[in-house]
């Protein structure tokens, strides 16, 4: 048996490597899907709580609009409102003691992250819409285009663009607070570092383990999302064709700063 | 002679302040209308209703004598055949030059890439953008942004063109340019509303000039008559200033 504690980590390494990259491995899976469904989900919201009504339109589209509108706020309020970790449980023992269903921890894991996720992100993507300029939105329609073609080609890419940085956080999140779906027997990174320390009662060694690997996988998430926020805001420069002159010159003008 | 916009008794109030007051006015097809007035006058919008940018409380708009809001009326198809001219550009940011000249005649029109490309060529060259298609609107200065937005304008092969104060928020060196455009725009025969505070232009290439005053039109006319010889006292008190 290893006497330090260095030696501990790499017996528990060698021991456990496959339990500890398998537990990695779910962990980015929910992480990455819930990010992403969380963020389709707070889109639908985002867009619905958006909506302004045609002033011609029908008292029942009215209604309809309304009580949509209101029972997202419901549910933004209350996911927003309760940990994860408490709505893991009721839902995936709720499921199965009042109706029966038992869900599979994977399903279960995804639901509950994607949900908790939708409900963050369709405020930031809200936020992200309004702190579009009006103008935007007037001139989209003064050429004719709908609220819906002109969320899609106008406000949404540059709102998102705006956001990144808030959906990384989010994505950061949820690498780190998946771990609280252990209480539902998700065998994400934290689960099987319990696990591990568990045969051996090395929790320091064991956790220390778990702590860096969350570390190198939101470190390398953020740099590559930086990445992706460069790659969206397109070529610093720009091709003026021709010249005055010479309608074959071309030059290349870059942006300041 | 058919007028192509007509407003008859508009009024629109924001909060208790009345900004429209009972406004009538029309435009006929190829003419340049300059509305000239002090701030706050409700210039704006009155230009804002005609386009329904702002929804008016009162009175109504008639397009070739139907009126924009009954229920049958297709906005989109309105909007494509009157299009506004922006006192802060408003060129879409995430889009380039072209793309920007591009967007409504495929989304609105339903003409194909290539179709849209070479009127949006066509137009962009017109106003002397055509080297800068690949930009983004903010690699431009204002008076090359609005001259974009012009071609934006344009490349929906609009009736009528609404301008709100397109020169306002440009620095004095690039008025020129973009006056300029405008003023072989009118030549083409394009009918154009003006909200402007370029009274050179309104006297050269205006064929009617209108005065809003508080929230009416009180004085309409040739440019000659309604700048070199006011009527009311409010007009002359107006134009001893920006003159």
């Amino acid at each position: 048996m290893p006497t330090t504690f260095f030696g501990w980590v790499g017996y528990l390494l060698d021991q456990y490597g496959s339990l500890f990259l398998r537990g990695t491995g779910t962990t980015l899976l929910i992480a990455i899907v819930g990010t992403i469904l969380g963020f389709l989900l707070g889109l639908l919201v985002a867009i619905v709580r958006s909506i302004e009504l045609d002033p011609r339109a029908s008292g029942f589209k009215r209604a309809l609009l309304k009580v949509a509108q209101a029972i997202l706020g419901v549910y933004i309020e209350v996911f927003r409102g309760t940990p994860m970790i408490v709505q893991a449980t009721v839902i995936f023992y709720g499921a199965q003691q009042v109706f029966n269903i038992r869900m599979p921890q994977m399903f279960a894991a995804i639901f509950v992250i994607s949900i908790n996720t939708g409900a963050y992100m369709a405020e930031i993507i809200r936020g992200g819409i309004i702190s579009i300029d009006k103008g935007q939105t007037e001139a989209a329609h003064s050429i004719g285009l709908t609220h819906w073609q002109t969320m899609v080609s106008v406000v949404l890419p540059q709102a998102i663009r705006n956001i990144m940085p808030s959906i990384g956080n989010e994505f950061v999140i949820n690498i780190k607070d998946s771990s609280v779906l252990n209480v539902i027997s998700v065998t994400e990174l934290f689960f099987q570092g319990k696990s591990a320390a568990g045969t051996y009662y090395r929790y320091f060694e064991a956790y220390f383990i778990v702590a860096v690997i969350y570390l190198c996988l939101t470190f390398t998430v953020t740099r590559i999302l930086r990445f992706i926020e460069r790659k969206m805001d397109g070529p610093d420069s720009y091709t003026v064709l021709g010249s005055t002159n010479d309608s074959h010159a071309n030059f290349t003008v870059r942006k300041e700063g | 002679m058919e007028h192509v916009i007509e407003v008859n008794h508009l009024r629109k109030s924001f909060g208790s302040h009345e900004v429209l007051k009972d406004v009538h006015f029309t435009a006929d097809k190829g003419e340049v209308t300059c509305i000239i007035g002090a701030s706050g006058s409700g210039k704006s919008t009155l230009l804002r209703c005609i386009n329904l940018l702002e929804i008016p409380d009162g009175g109504e708009v008639l397009f070739h004598g139907e009126n924009i809001q009954s229920g049958k009326f297709s906005l989109p198809q309105y909007h494509a055949r009157v299009g506004m001219v922006f006192q802060q550009f408003n060129l879409f940011n995430n889009l380039t030059v072209l793309k920007n000249c591009m967007l409504g005649q495929m989304k609105v029109l339903g003409r194909s890439a290539q179709e849209s490309e070479q009127n949006a060529m066509r137009f962009l060259e017109k106003v002397g953008m055509a080297q800068y298609i690949h930009a983004k609107p903010k690699q431009l200065s204002g008076g090359q942004k609005q001259r974009v937005a012009i071609a934006r304008a344009l490349a929906m092969d609009p009736e009528v063109l609404l301008f709100d104060e397109p020169t306002s928020a440009l620095d004095p060196e690039m008025v020129g340019e973009v006056l300029s455009v405008m003023q072989d725009l009118a030549r083409t025969g394009l009918t154009m509303l003006v909200v402007t505070h370029e009274m050179g232009f309104a006297r050269e290439v205006a064929h009617d000039v209108v005065f809003m005053d508080d929230g009416v039109i009180t004085e309409r006319g040739a440019p000659e008559q309604v700048l070199l010889h006011p009527q009311t006292p409010r007009l002359k008190e107006f134009l001893a200033k920006v003159l």
